[in-house]
C-alpha cells in the first residue's frame, strides 16, 4: 500500500479499480460497495488527475459521464462488435418498454419487477412489446421483467436495493444509455419514400 | 412527552436507548415493530417502556420516533425539510425588538437584537444547506418523476423565498443603520459584519442552488425527450430499417466501455510456484474435479515422513551390510551363495531377517558381484515353509569364483 502513499492516491484506488476494471460504472446514487463515496473521491479534480495519470500507465483510461465514471481502454481497437449491435437492439427494446410506461422510469427512481409486470399485464400494448424482447426465460410476465432487471443490474445501470421486496434502484449510469440512444441520428426520409409516412410516435 | 421532566432525564433516556434511537432515525420512514426489535437487542418490556416515554410511538403497526427527537437531530446535523418560515419568524421578531430599542434604550433590548441577528445568520446558513441537500437527494433518489419535478419546482420556490428574505434583511440592516450606529456597540458591529458577508455568501449558494434546480429539470426533462427519440427508433426497429434509416452501427461500434467490448477485467495467471503450496494444492484439486481430472485427484498429498526416518535409514544400512557378507561368502568354498545366505546367522542388531529379506540379498548380490562370483547353470532344489506350509523352489548354484586357479595371461612378442 506505500505506493499509494507515494503518488498521493487516495487509498480507494483498488476498490475503484476493482469495480470499473470489470467493466462496472460507478455512479453517484448507488450505494451497494460504498458507490457514492467512490464517486466523490473520483469526482475530486485532483483525485481524478492523479487517478488518471496512473491508470493511463496501465492503458485504463476513465471516462466521465454525467455523474458517472467507467473505464476505457486506451490504443485497443473494438471487437465483438455484432455482440455489441444485438446488446443495443435489446436495449432499444428494453427503454423502448420502460418509456411507455405510466411512471417514466428516470434516475434515482425505484422499479419492482411485480409491478412493472403488473402494468404490463393491464396494458395490452405494453404487454406485447415485453413479449417481443428476446430473452431466455419466457414462461411468465414477471419473470421476464426479472430477467430484464437482473440484465441491467449486471451491467451496473440498475442496482438491487432491497432483495426481500426486490427493489432495484434506478442508478446515474442509466444516463450512459439514454446518452447513446441519444447520440444515434435518424436520417430524414427522402421525398419519394412515402411507406414511412404512416409511422406513429408515441 | 412524559420525558419532557428536565434536561438530564432526556438525555439520559436518549443515551441509555441510543441503539433504538440511532436505528429508528435512520428508517424514519417506515419500520415495523417486528423489523425494529429483529434488528436491535431491544426486549417487549423495554419497548413498552419507550412507548410510555413517548420516545417512540406507534401506528398501524409501524414505529417512529417522536417528533421533538428527529427535530432535533435534523437541526444539528443540518438535514431535513427546508423551513423559510422561520427565517420570516426571525425577521419579525428583529423589527419588534428593534422598535423597543427605538423606544427606549436599554441594554436588554440592544441583547435581543443581537440575538435575533445571530439566529438569521445561522438559520439562513442552515436553510440554504439543507436546501441544497434536498434538490440533490431528491434529484438522484425520488422514485416517481412526476413528484421529482413537483419537489424540484417546490425547492425552486423555497429558494426564491429565501433570496427575499435574504433582501428584507439587508433591508433592515440598511434601514436600522443608524440605530446601530447609535448603540457604539462593539459586538453589535461585528454580528453585522459578520451577517453581511454571510449574507453575500449565501447569495452566492442561492444562485448555485438555482442552476442545480434548473439542470436537473432539463435533466429529466432530457430523459423523457430520449424516451419519445427511443420509440422511434424501436418503430424503426420493427421496421427491420434500424440499420438503414439510422446511424446505429457506427454508434454502437464506436462506444467503448470496457465490458461492451469483451473486456472481463485484468487477465492474471496463476503462479506456477503458487501450485505447489497447499492452498495451490487444494485449488488443482477443486480444477481436477470440475474437470473430471482423474489422475489429478488420485494423488494426494504425500504422507508425513516419520520423525526417526534418518536412524531407520542407518539401520538399514547395518543391516544389508552386503559387501562384507560377499567377502565371507568368497572366503569359504562349502556352500553355494543361496544356501549361505540362508544358513548365516546375522547379527541381532540387524533385526529379524525374514525368507523374503534373503531371497532380495540373493537376488542383489548375484547382480551387483557378478564378476567375483561362478555361475554353474544348473538348478538346486530347495525347501522352505511358508505360512505353515511346505513348499519348494530352485534356485541357480552360485559358487565363489576360482580366479586364484586361473594362470596369468602371458604374451608373446
Amino acid at each position: 500500500m506505500d505506493f499509494i502513499n507515494d503518488y498521493g492516491l487516495p487509498k480507494q484506488t483498488h476498490e475503484i479499480f476493482a469495480i470499473m476494471a470489470r467493466g462496472h460504472f460507478i455512479s453517484s446514487n448507488g450505494t451497494k460497495d460504498n458507490m457514492g463515496r467512490l464517486y466523490d473521491i473520483i469526482n475530486q479534480p485532483e483525485n481524478f488527475e492523479k487517478l488518471q495519470n496512473y491508470f493511463n500507465v496501465i492503458r485504463y483510461n476513465i471516462e466521465r459521464g454525467s455523474n458517472y465514471f467507467y473505464f476505457s481502454k486506451i490504443n485497443e481497437p473494438n471487437s465483438v462488435i455484432e455482440k455489441k449491435l444485438e446488446t443495443f437492439e435489446r436495449y432499444v427494446d428494453i427503454i423502448d418498454l420502460f418509456a411507455s410506461m405510466d411512471n417514466k422510469i428516470t434516475i434515482g427512481a425505484r422499479i419492482r419487477p411485480s409491478e412493472i409486470a403488473e402494468e404490463c399485464i393491464a396494458n395490452v400494448r405494453l404487454k406485447q412489446k415485453l413479449q417481443k424482447i428476446p430473452l431466455y426465460r419466457s414462461e411468465t410476465l414477471v419473470n421476464k421483467v426479472r430477467e430484464i432487471c437482473e440484465l441491467l443490474a449486471r451491467d451496473s445501470f440498475l442496482e438491487l436495493e432491497d432483495e426481500d421486496s426486490e427493489t432495484y434502484k434506478v442508478l446515474d449510469a442509466y444516463n450512459y444509455l439514454l446518452e447513446v440512444m441519444n447520440a444515434i441520428s435518424i436520417y430524414e426520409d427522402t421525398e419519394n419514400n412515402t411507406d414511412n409516412s404512416g409511422i406513429i410516435y408515441n | 412527552m412524559a420525558l419532557q421532566v428536565n434536561i438530564h432525564d432526556i438525555l439520559t433516556q436518549l443515551y441509555v436507548n441510543r441503539e433504538v434511537v440511532e436505528y429508528l432515525f435512520a428508517h424514519r420512514d417506515n419500520i415495523s415493530a417486528n423489523q425494529l426489535v429483529a434488528a436491535t437487542s431491544i426486549s417487549t418490556e423495554q419497548y413498552q417502556k419507550l412507548i410510555s416515554l413517548e420516545l417512540i410511538y406507534e401506528y398501524e403497526g409501524m414505529v417512529f420516533l417522536n417528533d421533538a427527537v428527529i427535530a432535533l437531530f435534523e437541526d444539528f446535523m443540518e438535514i431535513g425539510e427546508v423551513t423559510p418560515g422561520l427565517i420570516q419568524d426571525l425577521l419579525s421578531e428583529l423589527r419588534r425588538q428593534m422598535r423597543y430599542y427605538q423606544e427606549v434604550h436599554e441594554i436588554r433590548f440592544l441583547r435581543g437584537i443581537k440575538k435575533y441577528l445571530k439566529r438569521i445568520h445561522s438559520t439562513i446558513s442552515r436553510e440554504i444547506i439543507k436546501l441544497q441537500k434536498n434538490v440533490d437527494e431528491t434529484y438522484k433518489n425520488e422514485a416517481n418523476f412526476r413528484i421529482k419535478l413537483q419537489k424540484l419546482e417546490a425547492y425552486r420556490e423555497k429558494r426564491d423565498l429565501i433570496l427575499d428574505f435574504i433582501k428584507n434583511t439587508e433591508e433592515i440592516l440598511e434601514e436600522c443603520r443608524k440605530i446601530f450606529m447609535l448603540s457604539n456597540d462593539a459586538e453589535l458591529y461585528n454580528i453585522i459584519l459578520m451577517l453581511k458577508a454571510g449574507l453575500i455568501e449565501n447569495m452566492d449558494y442561492l444562485i448555485e442552488i438555482q442552476t442545480d434546480i434548473t439542470d436537473f429539470i432539463n435533466k429529466i426533462q432530457y430523459q423523457l425527450d430520449v424516451y419519445v427519440k427511443v420509440q422511434q427508433l424501436k418503430e424503426i426497429k420493427d421496421q427491420g430499417n434500424l440499420y438503414f434509416r439510422t446511424n446505429f452501427r457506427q454508434v454502437v461500434e464506436g462506444l467503448k466501455p470496457l465490458r461492451l467490448n469483451g473486456i472481463r477485467g485484468p487477465r492474471t495467471r496463476i503462479a506456477v510456484d503458487f501450485l505447489y503450496t497447499d492452498e495451490g494444492h487444494a485449488l488443482s484439486k477443486k480444477f481436477a474435479e470440475k474437470y473430471k481430472i482423474s489422475r489429478m485427484m488420485l494423488r494426494g498429498l504425500a504422507g508425513k515422513l516419520p520423525d526417526n526416518f534418518k536412524e531407520k535409514l542407518i539401520d538399514r544400512q547395518i543391516k544389508l551390510d552386503v559387501s562384507n557378507l560377499v567377502d565371507k561368502f568368497l572366503a569359504q568354498n562349502q556352500k553355494d551363495l543361496f544356501l549361505f545366505i540362508m544358513e548365516t546367522k546375522f547379527p541381532k542388531s540387524a533385526g529379524e531377517i525374514t525368507f523374503e529379506d534373503r531371497l532380495s540379498l540373493f537376488v542383489e548380490i548375484a547382480m551387483e558381484h557378478e564378476k567375483k562370483l561362478e555361475f554353474q547353470y544348473t538348478l538346486a532344489p530347495y525347501e522352505y515353509e511358508y505360512n505353515g506350509e511346505k513348499r519348494k523352489l530352485k534356485y541357480t548354484v552360485i559358487l565363489p569364483a576360482k580366479i586364484q586357479k586361473r594362470q596369468p595371461l602371458t604374451v608373446n612378442w
